[in-house]
Protein backbone atom coordinates (compact mmCIF):
# COMPACT_ATOMS: atom_id res chain seq x y z
CA UNK A 1 0.00 0.00 0.00
CA UNK A 2 1.16 3.56 -0.86
CA UNK A 3 1.30 6.39 1.63
CA UNK A 4 2.02 9.13 -0.43
CA UNK A 5 -1.52 10.48 -1.26
CA UNK A 6 -0.68 13.71 -3.31
CA UNK A 7 1.82 12.59 -5.86
CA UNK A 8 -0.61 13.42 -8.15
CA UNK A 9 -1.82 16.46 -6.83
CA UNK A 10 0.01 18.52 -9.45
CA UNK A 11 -2.38 17.27 -12.50
CA UNK A 12 -4.44 19.83 -14.69
CA UNK A 13 -8.27 18.93 -14.02
CA UNK A 14 -11.53 20.58 -12.96
CA UNK A 15 -11.17 18.32 -9.71
CA UNK A 16 -7.59 19.59 -9.53
CA UNK A 17 -9.23 23.43 -9.75
CA UNK A 18 -11.91 23.09 -7.54
CA UNK A 19 -11.37 25.52 -4.50
CA UNK A 20 -9.70 23.06 -1.78
CA UNK A 21 -12.64 24.34 0.61
CA UNK A 22 -15.13 23.70 -1.77
CA UNK A 23 -13.85 21.04 -2.78
CA UNK A 24 -13.41 20.03 1.45
CA UNK A 25 -16.52 20.69 2.13
CA UNK A 26 -18.17 19.20 -1.39
CA UNK A 27 -16.85 15.99 -1.48
CA UNK A 28 -17.35 15.33 2.61
CA UNK A 29 -21.15 16.11 2.05
CA UNK A 30 -21.11 13.33 -0.64
CA UNK A 31 -19.23 10.62 1.46
CA UNK A 32 -21.99 11.74 4.47
CA UNK A 33 -24.57 11.33 2.24
CA UNK A 34 -23.31 7.87 1.28
CA UNK A 35 -22.71 6.70 4.89
CA UNK A 36 -26.13 7.04 5.12
CA UNK A 37 -27.63 5.53 2.38
CA UNK A 38 -29.43 1.57 3.63
CA UNK A 39 -31.13 1.16 0.41
CA UNK A 40 -29.44 -1.42 -1.98
CA UNK A 41 -31.08 -0.23 -4.87
CA UNK A 42 -29.22 3.46 -4.35
CA UNK A 43 -26.17 1.59 -4.64
CA UNK A 44 -25.20 1.72 -8.63
CA UNK A 45 -25.98 5.47 -8.35
CA UNK A 46 -23.76 5.68 -5.90
CA UNK A 47 -21.20 4.45 -7.74
CA UNK A 48 -21.82 6.28 -10.63
CA UNK A 49 -21.30 9.63 -9.15
CA UNK A 50 -17.72 8.09 -8.14
CA UNK A 51 -16.80 6.64 -10.81
CA UNK A 52 -18.31 10.37 -12.60
CA UNK A 53 -15.96 12.31 -9.88
CA UNK A 54 -13.02 9.73 -10.33
CA UNK A 55 -13.28 9.97 -13.62
CA UNK A 56 -13.24 13.93 -13.63
CA UNK A 57 -9.67 14.12 -11.52
CA UNK A 58 -7.69 12.43 -14.14
CA UNK A 59 -6.26 10.02 -11.24
CA UNK A 60 -4.67 7.11 -12.61
CA UNK A 61 -6.65 4.14 -12.05
CA UNK A 62 -3.63 2.25 -10.69
CA UNK A 63 -3.58 5.06 -8.14
CA UNK A 64 -6.81 3.82 -7.17
CA UNK A 65 -6.03 0.16 -7.18
CA UNK A 66 -2.59 0.32 -5.10
CA UNK A 67 -4.25 2.08 -2.19
CA UNK A 68 -7.66 -0.07 -2.27
CA UNK A 69 -5.54 -3.01 -2.11
CA UNK A 70 -5.38 -4.18 1.31
CA UNK A 71 -8.19 -2.02 2.57
CA UNK A 72 -10.30 -3.86 0.17
CA UNK A 73 -9.19 -7.44 1.92
CA UNK A 74 -9.70 -6.18 4.89
CA UNK A 75 -13.28 -5.31 4.31
CA UNK A 76 -13.96 -8.67 1.98
CA UNK A 77 -12.57 -10.41 4.89
CA UNK A 78 -14.79 -8.95 6.97
CA UNK A 79 -18.02 -8.99 4.61
CA UNK A 80 -17.14 -12.42 3.11
CA UNK A 81 -19.29 -14.68 5.65
CA UNK A 82 -22.23 -11.97 5.48
CA UNK A 83 -24.20 -13.75 2.32
CA UNK A 84 -23.33 -17.38 4.56
CA UNK A 85 -24.45 -16.25 7.86
CA UNK A 86 -26.95 -13.36 7.83
CA UNK A 87 -30.93 -13.68 6.76
CA UNK A 88 -33.54 -16.43 6.17
CA UNK A 89 -34.27 -16.16 2.34
CA UNK A 90 -32.25 -19.18 1.00
CA UNK A 91 -31.02 -18.67 -2.96
CA UNK A 92 -28.65 -21.63 -3.06
CA UNK A 93 -26.81 -23.84 -1.08
CA UNK A 94 -24.66 -26.93 -1.23
CA UNK A 95 -24.18 -28.98 1.66
CA UNK A 96 -23.71 -26.66 4.68
CA UNK A 97 -23.53 -23.86 2.67
CA UNK A 98 -26.37 -21.12 2.09
CA UNK A 99 -26.15 -18.54 0.36
CA UNK A 100 -28.76 -16.20 1.80
CA UNK A 101 -30.31 -12.88 0.04
CA UNK A 102 -30.36 -10.60 2.82
CA UNK A 103 -26.35 -11.62 3.37
CA UNK A 104 -25.98 -10.79 -0.14
CA UNK A 105 -27.80 -7.49 0.18
CA UNK A 106 -26.19 -6.05 3.07
CA UNK A 107 -22.66 -7.63 1.86
CA UNK A 108 -23.36 -5.35 -1.65
CA UNK A 109 -24.25 -2.78 0.40
CA UNK A 110 -21.16 -2.48 2.41
CA UNK A 111 -19.12 -3.19 -0.33
CA UNK A 112 -21.09 -0.27 -2.66
CA UNK A 113 -20.57 2.20 0.52
CA UNK A 114 -16.75 1.16 1.30
CA UNK A 115 -15.68 1.55 -2.69
CA UNK A 116 -17.45 4.79 -3.12
CA UNK A 117 -16.56 6.70 0.16
CA UNK A 118 -12.97 5.37 -0.21
CA UNK A 119 -12.53 6.37 -3.56
CA UNK A 120 -13.97 10.07 -2.83
CA UNK A 121 -11.83 9.99 -0.09
CA UNK A 122 -8.55 9.71 -2.22
CA UNK A 123 -10.33 11.66 -4.93
CA UNK A 124 -9.95 14.88 -1.84
CA UNK A 125 -6.90 13.91 -0.87
CA UNK A 126 -5.66 13.26 -4.19
CA UNK A 127 -6.44 16.12 -6.10
CA UNK A 128 -4.56 18.80 -3.81
CA UNK A 129 -1.15 19.14 -2.20
CA UNK A 130 -1.39 17.58 1.57
CA UNK A 131 -0.43 21.64 2.84
CA UNK A 132 -3.18 23.29 0.54
CA UNK A 133 -5.41 20.74 2.25
CA UNK A 134 -4.91 21.36 5.67
CA UNK A 135 -5.08 25.18 5.23
CA UNK A 136 -8.35 24.53 3.86
CA UNK A 137 -9.75 22.95 6.80
CA UNK A 138 -7.73 25.62 8.75
CA UNK A 139 -9.42 28.22 7.33
CA UNK A 140 -12.94 26.25 7.59
CA UNK A 141 -12.05 26.60 11.70
CA UNK A 142 -9.77 23.60 12.40
CA UNK A 143 -7.69 25.03 15.67
CA UNK A 144 -4.05 25.90 14.45
CA UNK A 145 -2.52 23.32 16.87
CA UNK A 146 -3.95 20.49 14.78
CA UNK A 147 -3.24 21.94 11.46
CA UNK A 148 0.37 22.00 12.92
CA UNK A 149 0.33 18.30 14.01
CA UNK A 150 -1.09 16.93 11.26
CA UNK A 151 1.33 18.52 8.80
CA UNK A 152 4.11 17.16 10.93
CA UNK A 153 2.64 13.95 11.44
CA UNK A 154 2.34 13.68 7.26
CA UNK A 155 6.01 15.24 6.97
CA UNK A 156 7.58 12.79 9.40
CA UNK A 157 5.69 9.46 8.75
CA UNK A 158 7.64 8.79 5.40
CA UNK A 159 11.01 9.76 7.63
CA UNK A 160 9.71 6.85 10.62
CA UNK A 161 8.86 4.22 7.64
CA UNK A 162 12.67 5.10 5.22
CA UNK A 163 13.77 4.32 8.66
CA UNK A 164 12.15 1.31 9.28
CA UNK A 165 13.34 0.01 6.09
CA UNK A 166 16.66 0.51 6.56
CA UNK A 167 16.40 -0.99 10.20
CA UNK A 168 14.77 -4.15 8.31
CA UNK A 169 17.19 -3.97 5.84
CA UNK A 170 19.85 -3.91 8.41
CA UNK A 171 18.68 -6.93 10.01
CA UNK A 172 18.42 -8.86 7.03
CA UNK A 173 21.35 -8.50 6.24
CA UNK A 174 22.89 -9.99 9.59
CA UNK A 175 20.74 -13.23 8.81
CA UNK A 176 17.05 -12.45 10.07
CA UNK A 177 14.51 -13.27 7.89
CA UNK A 178 10.59 -13.25 9.30
CA UNK A 179 8.83 -16.61 8.44
CA UNK A 180 5.68 -16.46 9.59
CA UNK A 181 5.64 -20.33 9.43
CA UNK A 182 8.43 -20.53 11.24
CA UNK A 183 7.63 -17.77 13.78
CA UNK A 184 9.18 -18.26 17.25
CA UNK A 185 9.58 -16.12 20.29
CA UNK A 186 12.63 -14.83 19.88
CA UNK A 187 11.80 -13.35 16.52
CA UNK A 188 8.71 -11.84 18.52
CA UNK A 189 11.67 -10.46 20.97
CA UNK A 190 13.52 -8.68 17.84
CA UNK A 191 10.57 -7.68 16.00
CA UNK A 192 9.35 -5.88 19.10
CA UNK A 193 13.01 -4.26 19.21
CA UNK A 194 12.88 -2.78 16.40
CA UNK A 195 9.68 -1.28 16.69
CA UNK A 196 10.98 -0.14 20.40
CA UNK A 197 13.92 1.14 19.02
CA UNK A 198 12.00 3.03 16.21
CA UNK A 199 9.79 4.45 18.58
CA UNK A 200 12.42 5.52 20.64
CA UNK A 201 13.84 7.32 17.73
CA UNK A 202 10.81 8.96 16.67
CA UNK A 203 10.33 10.45 20.15
CA UNK A 204 13.75 11.74 20.48
CA UNK A 205 13.43 13.19 16.47
CA UNK A 206 10.20 14.59 17.72
CA UNK A 207 12.19 16.77 20.40
CA UNK A 208 14.68 18.10 17.72
CA UNK A 209 11.92 19.29 15.71
CA UNK A 210 9.89 21.06 18.54
CA UNK A 211 13.30 22.21 19.75
CA UNK A 212 14.26 23.92 15.77
CA UNK A 213 10.44 25.27 15.56
CA UNK A 214 11.21 27.14 18.98
CA UNK A 215 14.07 28.31 17.76
CA UNK A 216 12.71 29.32 14.73
CA UNK A 217 9.68 31.83 17.19
CA UNK A 218 7.62 28.72 16.98
CA UNK A 219 4.42 29.83 19.48
CA UNK A 220 6.32 33.17 19.91
CA UNK A 221 3.45 34.97 18.61
CA UNK A 222 -0.20 33.69 19.61
CA UNK A 223 -1.64 33.40 16.09
CA UNK A 224 0.94 33.11 13.21
CA UNK A 225 0.35 34.55 9.92
CA UNK A 226 0.09 31.47 6.95
CA UNK A 227 1.31 32.92 3.82
CA UNK A 228 -1.78 32.47 1.69
CA UNK A 229 -2.67 30.02 -1.07
CA UNK A 230 -2.48 31.03 -4.68
CA UNK A 231 -5.01 33.64 -5.70
CA UNK A 232 -7.62 32.57 -7.79
CA UNK A 233 -8.50 33.28 -11.30
CA UNK A 234 -12.14 35.00 -11.85
CA UNK A 235 -13.14 32.48 -14.30
CA UNK A 236 -12.90 29.66 -11.31
CA UNK A 237 -15.08 31.14 -8.78
CA UNK A 238 -18.03 30.34 -10.85
CA UNK A 239 -16.20 26.44 -11.18
CA UNK A 240 -15.90 26.94 -7.32
CA UNK A 241 -19.54 27.54 -6.81
CA UNK A 242 -20.90 25.54 -9.16
CA UNK A 243 -19.05 22.67 -8.00
CA UNK A 244 -19.69 23.04 -4.21
CA UNK A 245 -23.55 23.66 -5.29
CA UNK A 246 -23.69 20.18 -7.11
CA UNK A 247 -21.97 17.93 -4.51
CA UNK A 248 -24.45 19.59 -2.26
CA UNK A 249 -27.11 18.66 -4.44
CA UNK A 250 -26.41 15.12 -4.59
CA UNK A 251 -25.43 14.75 -1.42
CA UNK A 252 -28.84 15.95 -0.56
CA UNK A 253 -30.50 13.80 -3.32
CA UNK A 254 -29.17 10.45 -1.81
CA UNK A 255 -30.47 11.87 1.89
CA UNK A 256 -33.65 12.63 0.92
CA UNK A 257 -34.10 9.65 -1.42
CA UNK A 258 -32.98 7.26 0.86
CA UNK A 259 -35.39 9.09 3.78
CA UNK A 260 -38.34 8.33 1.56
CA UNK A 261 -37.82 5.18 0.57
CA UNK A 262 -37.15 4.06 3.97
CA UNK A 263 -40.57 5.94 5.06
CA UNK A 264 -42.40 4.06 2.25
CA UNK A 265 -40.70 0.92 3.05
CA UNK A 266 -42.27 1.22 6.62
CA UNK B 1 9.41 34.53 -10.23
CA UNK B 2 12.74 37.11 -10.07
CA UNK B 3 15.04 36.86 -7.96
CA UNK B 4 16.60 40.22 -8.00
CA UNK B 5 17.60 43.24 -5.42
CA UNK B 6 14.81 42.66 -2.14
CA UNK B 7 13.25 45.32 -0.86
CA UNK B 8 11.07 46.52 1.70
CA UNK B 9 10.47 49.78 1.80
CA UNK B 10 13.71 51.73 1.73
CA UNK B 11 15.12 48.47 3.17
CA UNK B 12 17.30 46.59 1.54
CA UNK B 13 17.11 43.02 2.90
CA UNK B 14 20.18 41.90 1.15
CA UNK B 15 22.16 44.44 2.71
CA UNK B 16 21.22 43.56 5.70
CA UNK B 17 22.52 39.82 5.55
CA UNK B 18 25.77 41.06 3.86
CA UNK B 19 26.28 43.76 5.83
CA UNK B 20 29.57 43.59 7.89
CA UNK B 21 29.17 43.24 12.11
CA UNK B 22 30.19 45.97 13.97
CA UNK B 23 34.09 45.94 14.38
CA UNK B 24 35.58 45.23 17.96
CA UNK B 25 35.49 47.86 20.64
CA UNK B 26 35.96 48.65 24.16
CA UNK B 27 31.91 49.46 23.79
CA UNK B 28 30.71 46.92 21.78
CA UNK B 29 29.10 43.87 24.00
CA UNK B 30 30.42 40.88 23.38
CA UNK B 31 28.48 38.65 20.54
CA UNK B 32 28.37 35.45 23.43
CA UNK B 33 29.49 36.02 27.29
CA UNK B 34 30.01 32.67 29.21
CA UNK B 35 29.94 33.32 32.92
CA UNK B 36 31.41 29.90 35.10
CA UNK B 37 29.13 28.52 32.74
CA UNK B 38 28.54 24.44 34.15
CA UNK B 39 25.93 22.16 32.50
CA UNK B 40 25.44 18.31 34.55
CA UNK B 41 22.12 15.96 32.60
CA UNK B 42 20.52 14.24 35.42
CA UNK B 43 22.41 10.61 34.44
CA UNK B 44 26.11 12.61 33.12
CA UNK B 45 27.16 15.43 35.64
CA UNK B 46 29.84 18.16 34.65
CA UNK B 47 29.11 17.86 30.76
CA UNK B 48 30.27 21.10 30.77
CA UNK B 49 32.37 22.55 33.89
CA UNK B 50 32.96 26.08 34.35
CA UNK B 51 33.68 27.45 31.27
CA UNK B 52 34.56 31.22 30.72
CA UNK B 53 34.15 32.56 27.46
CA UNK B 54 33.79 35.78 25.19
CA UNK B 55 33.57 35.50 21.76
CA UNK B 56 33.06 39.15 19.73
CA UNK B 57 31.08 40.07 17.62
CA UNK B 58 32.19 39.21 13.91
CA UNK B 59 34.42 36.40 15.15
CA UNK B 60 34.44 33.04 13.43
CA UNK B 61 35.02 30.40 16.12
CA UNK B 62 35.49 26.76 15.80
CA UNK B 63 34.48 23.94 18.70
CA UNK B 64 36.72 20.81 18.62
CA UNK B 65 36.20 17.79 20.58
CA UNK B 66 35.79 14.24 20.83
CA UNK B 67 32.01 12.66 20.89
CA UNK B 68 30.63 13.07 23.81
CA UNK B 69 32.74 16.18 25.19
CA UNK B 70 29.72 18.85 25.26
CA UNK B 71 29.41 20.79 22.02
CA UNK B 72 26.12 20.32 20.83
CA UNK B 73 25.33 20.78 24.79
CA UNK B 74 26.95 24.47 25.03
CA UNK B 75 25.46 25.26 21.79
CA UNK B 76 22.04 24.26 23.21
CA UNK B 77 23.00 26.25 26.18
CA UNK B 78 23.79 29.36 24.41
CA UNK B 79 20.36 28.94 22.28
CA UNK B 80 18.61 29.03 25.70
CA UNK B 81 17.38 25.49 24.98
CA UNK B 82 18.88 24.21 28.02
CA UNK B 83 19.50 26.15 31.49
CA UNK B 84 22.61 25.76 32.81
CA UNK B 85 23.13 24.26 36.22
CA UNK B 86 25.39 27.34 37.56
CA UNK B 87 26.76 30.17 35.47
CA UNK B 88 25.20 32.60 32.77
CA UNK B 89 25.16 32.78 29.08
CA UNK B 90 24.49 36.52 27.90
CA UNK B 91 23.93 37.40 24.16
CA UNK B 92 24.74 40.91 22.29
CA UNK B 93 25.22 41.75 26.33
CA UNK B 94 21.68 40.43 27.51
CA UNK B 95 21.36 37.40 29.69
CA UNK B 96 19.84 34.51 27.65
CA UNK B 97 16.10 33.32 29.12
CA UNK B 98 15.66 29.37 28.33
CA UNK B 99 12.64 29.24 26.33
CA UNK B 100 12.75 32.51 25.00
CA UNK B 101 12.88 33.29 21.63
CA UNK B 102 15.73 35.09 20.32
CA UNK B 103 15.78 35.88 16.45
CA UNK B 104 19.14 37.54 17.10
CA UNK B 105 20.63 33.81 17.00
CA UNK B 106 20.20 31.07 14.75
CA UNK B 107 21.01 27.40 14.80
CA UNK B 108 21.67 25.30 11.97
CA UNK B 109 21.09 21.47 13.27
CA UNK B 110 23.34 18.84 12.78
CA UNK B 111 20.61 16.75 11.05
CA UNK B 112 18.54 18.36 8.85
CA UNK B 113 15.96 16.22 8.60
CA UNK B 114 15.11 17.50 12.34
CA UNK B 115 14.90 21.31 10.86
CA UNK B 116 12.75 20.78 7.69
CA UNK B 117 9.49 19.99 8.48
CA UNK B 118 7.44 21.51 6.00
CA UNK B 119 6.04 20.88 2.56
CA UNK B 120 8.42 23.44 0.11
CA UNK B 121 11.58 24.96 0.71
CA UNK B 122 9.78 28.58 0.16
CA UNK B 123 7.53 27.21 3.04
CA UNK B 124 10.31 26.20 4.97
CA UNK B 125 12.49 29.10 4.57
CA UNK B 126 9.42 31.41 5.43
CA UNK B 127 8.39 29.34 8.72
CA UNK B 128 10.53 32.06 11.12
CA UNK B 129 9.65 35.65 9.58
CA UNK B 130 6.11 34.33 9.73
CA UNK B 131 6.42 33.10 13.34
CA UNK B 132 7.99 37.26 13.98
CA UNK B 133 4.82 38.24 12.88
CA UNK B 134 6.66 40.33 9.58
CA UNK B 135 4.22 41.14 6.80
CA UNK B 136 3.50 38.70 4.15
CA UNK B 137 5.62 41.73 2.09
CA UNK B 138 8.83 41.27 4.35
CA UNK B 139 8.68 37.81 5.08
CA UNK B 140 8.64 37.46 0.81
CA UNK B 141 11.75 39.82 1.46
CA UNK B 142 13.70 37.79 3.59
CA UNK B 143 13.17 34.43 2.18
CA UNK B 144 14.04 35.72 -1.13
CA UNK B 145 16.47 36.70 0.08
CA UNK B 146 17.85 34.04 2.30
CA UNK B 147 17.43 31.92 -0.73
CA UNK B 148 19.94 34.07 -3.08
CA UNK B 149 22.63 34.21 -0.61
CA UNK B 150 22.68 30.42 -0.15
CA UNK B 151 21.75 29.48 -3.50
CA UNK B 152 18.70 27.30 -3.21
CA UNK B 153 16.30 29.66 -5.61
CA UNK B 154 16.01 26.90 -7.85
CA UNK B 155 14.74 24.59 -5.14
CA UNK B 156 11.81 26.87 -3.61
CA UNK B 157 8.97 24.82 -4.88
CA UNK B 158 10.68 21.22 -3.98
CA UNK B 159 9.49 19.43 -0.76
CA UNK B 160 12.60 19.62 1.37
CA UNK B 161 13.07 15.47 2.12
CA UNK B 162 13.05 15.08 -1.56
CA UNK B 163 16.78 16.99 -1.71
CA UNK B 164 20.30 16.12 -1.81
CA UNK B 165 22.49 16.26 1.79
CA UNK B 166 23.98 19.39 0.32
CA UNK B 167 20.99 20.85 -0.90
CA UNK B 168 19.21 20.42 2.71
CA UNK B 169 21.80 21.73 4.66
CA UNK B 170 21.92 25.04 2.78
CA UNK B 171 18.16 25.48 2.54
CA UNK B 172 18.00 24.49 6.41
CA UNK B 173 21.15 27.91 6.58
CA UNK B 174 18.20 29.74 4.26
CA UNK B 175 15.57 29.10 7.11
CA UNK B 176 17.93 30.35 9.70
CA UNK B 177 19.32 33.02 8.19
CA UNK B 178 15.63 34.18 6.95
CA UNK B 179 15.38 35.46 10.77
CA UNK B 180 18.49 38.11 10.32
CA UNK B 181 19.93 36.62 13.10
CA UNK B 182 23.56 38.12 14.48
CA UNK B 183 24.82 35.10 15.48
CA UNK B 184 24.59 32.14 13.67
CA UNK B 185 25.65 28.38 15.31
CA UNK B 186 26.53 25.25 13.18
CA UNK B 187 26.71 22.26 14.75
CA UNK B 188 28.32 19.68 12.41
CA UNK B 189 27.86 21.41 8.84
CA UNK B 190 30.08 18.98 6.98
CA UNK B 191 28.95 16.03 8.34
CA UNK B 192 27.93 13.61 5.83
CA UNK B 193 28.34 16.18 2.76
CA UNK B 194 30.27 15.20 -0.22
CA UNK B 195 33.24 17.18 -1.86
CA UNK B 196 31.64 19.63 -4.05
CA UNK B 197 28.93 20.27 -0.92
CA UNK B 198 31.80 20.42 1.44
CA UNK B 199 33.51 23.22 -0.77
CA UNK B 200 30.28 25.11 -1.56
CA UNK B 201 29.82 24.82 1.89
CA UNK B 202 33.22 26.56 3.00
CA UNK B 203 32.60 29.34 0.48
CA UNK B 204 29.37 30.14 1.83
CA UNK B 205 30.92 30.50 5.10
CA UNK B 206 34.10 32.32 4.20
CA UNK B 207 31.79 35.25 2.68
CA UNK B 208 29.38 35.40 5.61
CA UNK B 209 29.31 38.37 7.49
CA UNK B 210 27.73 36.85 10.79
CA UNK B 211 29.51 36.17 13.82
CA UNK B 212 29.15 32.21 14.04
CA UNK B 213 30.47 29.75 16.07
CA UNK B 214 30.95 26.17 14.63
CA UNK B 215 31.25 22.60 15.68
CA UNK B 216 33.32 19.89 13.61
CA UNK B 217 35.19 16.73 13.22
CA UNK B 218 36.46 18.00 10.19
CA UNK B 219 39.53 20.07 11.09
CA UNK B 220 40.50 21.12 7.58
CA UNK B 221 37.51 22.68 7.38
CA UNK B 222 38.11 24.80 10.71
CA UNK B 223 40.98 25.73 9.69
CA UNK B 224 39.78 26.63 6.29
CA UNK B 225 36.48 29.01 8.06
CA UNK B 226 37.45 30.16 11.16
CA UNK B 227 39.71 32.41 12.85
CA UNK B 228 40.04 31.14 16.17
CA UNK B 229 39.59 27.82 18.11
CA UNK B 230 38.10 25.92 21.02
CA UNK B 231 39.36 22.99 21.97
CA UNK B 232 37.28 21.28 24.73
CA UNK B 233 38.20 18.31 27.28
CA UNK B 234 36.15 16.48 29.38
CA UNK B 235 33.59 19.68 29.61
CA UNK B 236 36.13 22.39 29.99
CA UNK B 237 38.51 24.84 27.43
CA UNK B 238 41.70 22.91 27.35
CA UNK B 239 42.89 25.78 24.56
CA UNK B 240 41.69 28.62 22.96
CA UNK B 241 43.54 30.36 20.19
CA UNK B 242 44.79 30.95 16.44
CA UNK B 243 43.45 27.51 14.68
CA UNK B 244 46.28 26.86 13.16
CA UNK B 245 48.71 27.29 16.54
CA UNK B 246 46.28 25.75 18.82
CA UNK B 247 45.91 22.50 16.23
CA UNK B 248 49.33 21.89 15.56
CA UNK B 249 50.28 21.44 19.13
CA UNK B 250 50.28 17.32 19.05
CA UNK B 251 50.44 16.86 22.26
CA UNK B 252 47.28 18.67 23.44
CA UNK B 253 45.55 17.53 20.36
CA UNK B 254 46.27 13.91 21.40
CA UNK B 255 45.62 14.29 24.96
CA UNK B 256 41.72 16.26 23.94
CA UNK B 257 41.43 12.83 21.83
CA UNK B 258 42.33 14.36 18.61
CA UNK B 259 44.53 14.38 16.10
CA UNK B 260 46.40 16.91 14.28
CA UNK B 261 45.35 18.11 10.92
CA UNK B 262 46.99 16.77 8.13
CA UNK B 263 47.80 20.07 6.60
CA UNK B 264 49.78 20.97 9.66
CA UNK B 265 51.61 17.90 9.75
CA UNK B 266 54.81 18.73 7.25
CA UNK B 267 54.78 15.50 6.26
CA UNK B 268 54.48 14.64 2.45
CA UNK B 269 54.68 10.84 1.50
CA UNK B 270 56.69 10.49 -2.16
CA UNK B 271 54.99 9.49 -5.09
CA UNK B 272 55.64 6.08 -5.98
Amino acid sequence: MRLELDEYAYLDSPIHRWDARAKLIGLLAIITSFAFVEQLQYVPAMLGVTVVIYALSRLPVSFLTTRLRYPGIFILGVVGLLPFLSGSTVLWSWGFLSLRQEGVMAAALVVGRFFSILTLGLVLFGTTPFIAQVRAMRSLGLPGILADMLLLTYRYLFVLLEMLTTMRRAMRLRGFSFHPSRFNLQDLQRLASLMGTLFIRSYEQSQRIYTAMRLRGYGALPHRHITPVAQRQAGDVLWHRFGLMLALLTSAGFLIADGLWSGVAS
Amino acid sequence: MEWGRVMIGETDINAILKSQPPTRSAMAPAAIALANLSFSYPDKPNVLHDLNLDIHQGERVGIVGYNGCGKTTLFMLVCGVLTPSTGSVALLGEPVAPGRFRPDIGLVFQNPDDQLFSATVWEDVAFAPENMGLSPEEVEARVRSAMQLTGTEALHQRPPHHLSGGEKRMVAIAGVLAMLPQVMIYDEPTANLDLRARRRLIRFLQSSPQTFLTSSHDLEFILEVCDRVIVLNEGRIAADGDPAQVMRDRVLMEASGLEVPHSLTHTHRSEP
